[in-house]
């Protein structure tokens, strides 16, 4: 954490990051491109610790993932690529965040009602892990196939997503990053994640905010922007600002991108302003 | 007591179908459970999307299907609800707050109006999505107008970017006159 946090300072010391507009890396202001050619990196940070826990994290039963899936992810090489895809030994639809909870509660030993097992792996272990599972497919092209009837169900759900207004804002993915991609909210730059197959850098590493994020993190934070609500929205009372993790509505809207990145090489971590 | 003397002779008479209001409203009074958190959203996303927005909800995003603009038109214009004794236009001051720059005490996110228009010069943090409104109060355009638009955009131009504030009760009536005031007021830092 530390480290991160100093790195990140350094930079902000430096007035590289504040006012640029920079979304896609190649875009990035010139401070973040040296920083990345001299592999100077803060999204490696979480790609080692992710390394650390798939070796040495061990379940309540004592095995860890490099027991199932071999040493340095031999057997997760291009798994990223194909997902999110259904799985039939938990017969849902899973992405990258929601597979390995899975293999964590069904193959090691955590219980799935236990609320602090859930917390570590929300907030801590969700987003080193995915990180690093996800490099393993690194120049790769991305591939998602749309062929099990579950898979079929979750791909016309997250296409009905895309383009669902809801909300005291009357927003949806579509308004934002279809319609009015290229325009500018405020001060951010609307990027149209569909058409340049952005997929291919998530997880990715914000600087702005000093944070790692998932797919499943970028996905429910946009909908903050929705004023959504049970009754009446109300900035303190009633907004109910994100659906949870591992929804099936953010499973299914990733699918609907990912697989609209197919043929994208993946590059992670992403490195975004 | 009385109740549950009544259901006795209810029950007495077998009538036990009849005993089920009764039972409703003990169901009634015990704490209701909490929703869960995915719960919550499904009855945000899915049970609180208006039928105006399912109109929208297509690849066009901007324009209606299923129903001619002129009724959409004519049934978002019918929901408009003006401030007492109708004055359209409030305090601009208070209006420039609503505006939403936090540089000019706008810290609600509830008007937000710089995210998508530019409009006091000296504002440069403002979004392109919908047009300038720098200098807008000279352009001769009626404040009762410009009220409705705030109040309920989709009267004017169905499924717009531009949420129906008003509509939605984000915004209260008294509150878009302050806009508005901000908006016409010679003063306002938009005119001058
Ligand atoms: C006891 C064995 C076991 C352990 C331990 C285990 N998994 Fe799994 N994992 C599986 C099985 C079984 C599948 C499903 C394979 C399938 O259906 O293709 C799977 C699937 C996966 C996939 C998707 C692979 C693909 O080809 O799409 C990923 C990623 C994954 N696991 C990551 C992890 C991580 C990370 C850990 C450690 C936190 C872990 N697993 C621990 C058994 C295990
Ligand atoms: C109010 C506008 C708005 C809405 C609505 C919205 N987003 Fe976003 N989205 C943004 C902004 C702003 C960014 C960040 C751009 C940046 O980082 O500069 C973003 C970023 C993203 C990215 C990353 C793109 C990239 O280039 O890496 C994805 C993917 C994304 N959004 C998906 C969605 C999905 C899915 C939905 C619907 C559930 C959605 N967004 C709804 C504004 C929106
Ligand atoms: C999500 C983006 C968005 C937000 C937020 C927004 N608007 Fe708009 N606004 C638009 C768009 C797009 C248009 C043009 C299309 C239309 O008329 O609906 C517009 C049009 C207008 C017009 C008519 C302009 C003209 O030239 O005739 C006014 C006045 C206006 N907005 C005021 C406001 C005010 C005041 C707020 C804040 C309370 C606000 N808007 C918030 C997007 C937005």
């Amino acid at each position: 954490m530390g480290k991160r946090a100093l790195l990140a300072l350094g930079l902000f010391a430096g007035g590289a990051v504040v006012g640029t507009l920079a979304v896609a890396k190649e875009k990035l202001p010139e401070h973040l491109r040296e920083l990345l050619e001299l592999g100077m990196h803060p999204g490696h940070v979480f790609v080692d610790e992710g390394r650390d826990y798939y070796h040495n994290l061990k379940g309540p039963n004592g095995k860890t993932c490099a027991t199932c899936h071999g040493q340095d992810g031999a057997k997760l090489e291009g798994a990223y690529a194909k997902m999110p895809r259904y799985y039939k030994d938990i017969d849902k639809v899973a992405d990258i965040d929601l597979r390995i909870l899975s293999c964590m509660t069904k193959y090691m030993g955590f219980d799935p009602k236990d609320k602090k097992f859930r917390k570590e792996y929300d907030k801590k272990l969700r987003v080193p892990l995915a990180t690093y599972v996800a490099s393993l497919s690194n120049g790769m092209k991305i591939n998602v196939e749309i062929k099990h009837p579950k898979e079929k169900e979750m791909y016309e759900l997250g296409k009905k997503i895309w383009f669902t207004r809801a909300g005291a804002r009357e927003f949806s993915c579509a308004m934002c990053h279809t319609v009015l991609a290229g325009k500018r909210i405020r001060l951010q730059g609307l990027p149209n994640p569909v058409k340049a197959k952005s997929y291919n850098h998530w997880p990715a590493y914000r600087f702005g905010s000093d944070r790692m994020w998932t797919m499943e993190d970028r996905v429910t934070s946009c909908f903050k922007a929705y004023f959504l609500f049970t009754k009446r929205w109300d900035e303190k009372k009633d907004w109910v600002k994100k659906p949870p993790l591992y929804s099936k509505e953010v499973i299914a809207v990733e699918l609907y991108m990912k697989h609209a990145s197919n043929g994208g090489i993946i590059e992670v971590p992403g490195l975004l302003r | 007591m009385k109740k549950i003397a009544l259901a006795g002779a209810v029950v007495g008479l077998g009538l036990l179908v009849a005993c089920q209001p009764a039972a409703q409203k003990a169901e009634a009074q015990k704490p209701k459970k909490k929703l869960s958190k995915y719960e919550k959203f499904k009855i945000a996303f899915y049970q609180n999307q208006d039928k105006w927005q399912k109109y929208c909800s297509n690849e066009a995003q901007l324009v209606p299907q299923g129903i001619s603009i002129e009724e959409f038109k004519k049934a978002m214009l019918a929901t408009i609800k003006f401030p007492p004794g109708g004055k359209v236009m409030g305090d601009w001051k208070r209006g420039e707050k609503l505006f939403g720059d936090p540089k000019k005490g706008g810290r609600s996110r509830r008007g937000n109006c710089y995210a998508c228009h530019c409009g006091d010069p000296q504002i440069i943090a403002c979004g392109n999505i919908g047009p300038s409104l720098r200098g807008y109060g000279k352009r001769g355009i009626d404040p009762k107008q410009t009220y409705m638009r705030i109040y309920n955009s989709w009267a004017f131009n169905p499924c717009s970017a531009m949420p129906r504030l008003g509509y939605w009760g984000v915004l209260k009536p008294e509150e878009i006159a302050d806009i508005v005031a901000f908006l016409h007021s010679p003063e306002s830092p938009i005119n001058r």
